[in-house]
């Protein structure tokens, strides 16, 4: 293999390398264990260090890779972890669990404490249970903040089918947060 | 109060693209003086907002296995040889 220039490899350890704790979080979300995690940020890096000549500086380094973490990921895991991709239509309202919290409570902004009262595992396991493709787009969306257009870009779909998996990506997530509640004894029925 | 010309619905339709940054002024401007008039609209924004915050918080910060960046600097060091 052609060596990679020493001032690009400076240029990537220092561009690079510091947004690996993201990229690790967002590999961890999507193959659900660690150790697969490790294994896709590695070769993600790896992947993004051989293509980093063709990378043009000052464009968006980050959005470039989490498009390749993610292209990686549908080609390394998605074969073994293989799931449905037809989704029963979702009749959830995009108001349930705040209906369902609000209604609970009278107490102004109790919504918000019940969601703060959750453990990190119930949360990130409400995630982690979506669809592959509402997950890409609301860890993306939520957790890395990027724009919709920037989604669209790394996922390499219409801005249009971006907007449709958030929204309904959002209300499942609703959906799974409400049962972990429930589940907890956050709220009394 | 009169409130600005969009209403509670058009409001709560537009809320979570507001929320994503996603919508230009002026419309921008008139999301931002609803919510400051309507405690109703505002509610449902400050729970989405605390929904996003909570994701970003609990599923964005996991703690990086102390080995992992120097597994990765190796893996790149032997590319690079």
């Amino acid at each position: 293999m052609q060596a990679v220039e020493p001032e690009l490899q400076e240029r990537f350890e220092r561009d690079a390398l510091p947004l690996l704790q993201g990229l690790y979080a967002a590999a961890l979300r999507l193959t659900r264990n660690q150790a697969d995690a490790e294994d896709l940020v590695q070769e993600t890096f790896l992947r993004a260090y051989r293509g980093f000549s063709g990378f043009e500086e000052g464009t968006n380094l980050r959005a470039w890779l989490y498009r390749i973490l993610t292209n990686t990921f549908i080609n390394m895991y998605r074969k073994r972890q293989r799931e449905p991709v037809t989704v029963h239509e979702d009749f959830t309202d995009e108001w349930f669990l705040y209906d369902r919290l609000s209604e609970r409570s009278a107490e102004k902004a109790a919504e918000a404490t019940v969601l703060e009262a959750m453990p990190d595992d119930d949360v990130r396991a409400a995630l982690e249970a979506l669809p592959e493709g509402f997950r890409l787009a609301v860890l993306l969306a939520d957790v890395e903040g990027f724009s919709y257009k920037e989604i669209a870009e790394i996922l390499e779909v219409p801005i249009g089918t971006v907007m449709s998996r958030l929204h309904r990506g959002r209300k499942a997530l609703q959906r799974a947060l409400w049962e972990k509640v429930r589940e907890r004894g956050l709220v009394t029925d | 109060m009169v409130l600005s010309p969009i209403d509670c619905k058009q409001v709560l339709r537009d809320i979570q693209l507001f929320l994503d940054g996603e919508i230009d002024r002026p419309e921008r401007g008139e999301i931002e003086r609803h919510l400051g008039a309507c405690g109703q609209c505002l509610d449902h924004a400050d729970f989405l907002r605390a929904l996003k915050g909570l994701l970003r918080a609990r599923c964005g910060c996991d703690e990086v296995p102390a080995e992992l960046e120097a597994r990765v600097r190796s893996a790149l060091g032997e590319t690079s040889d």
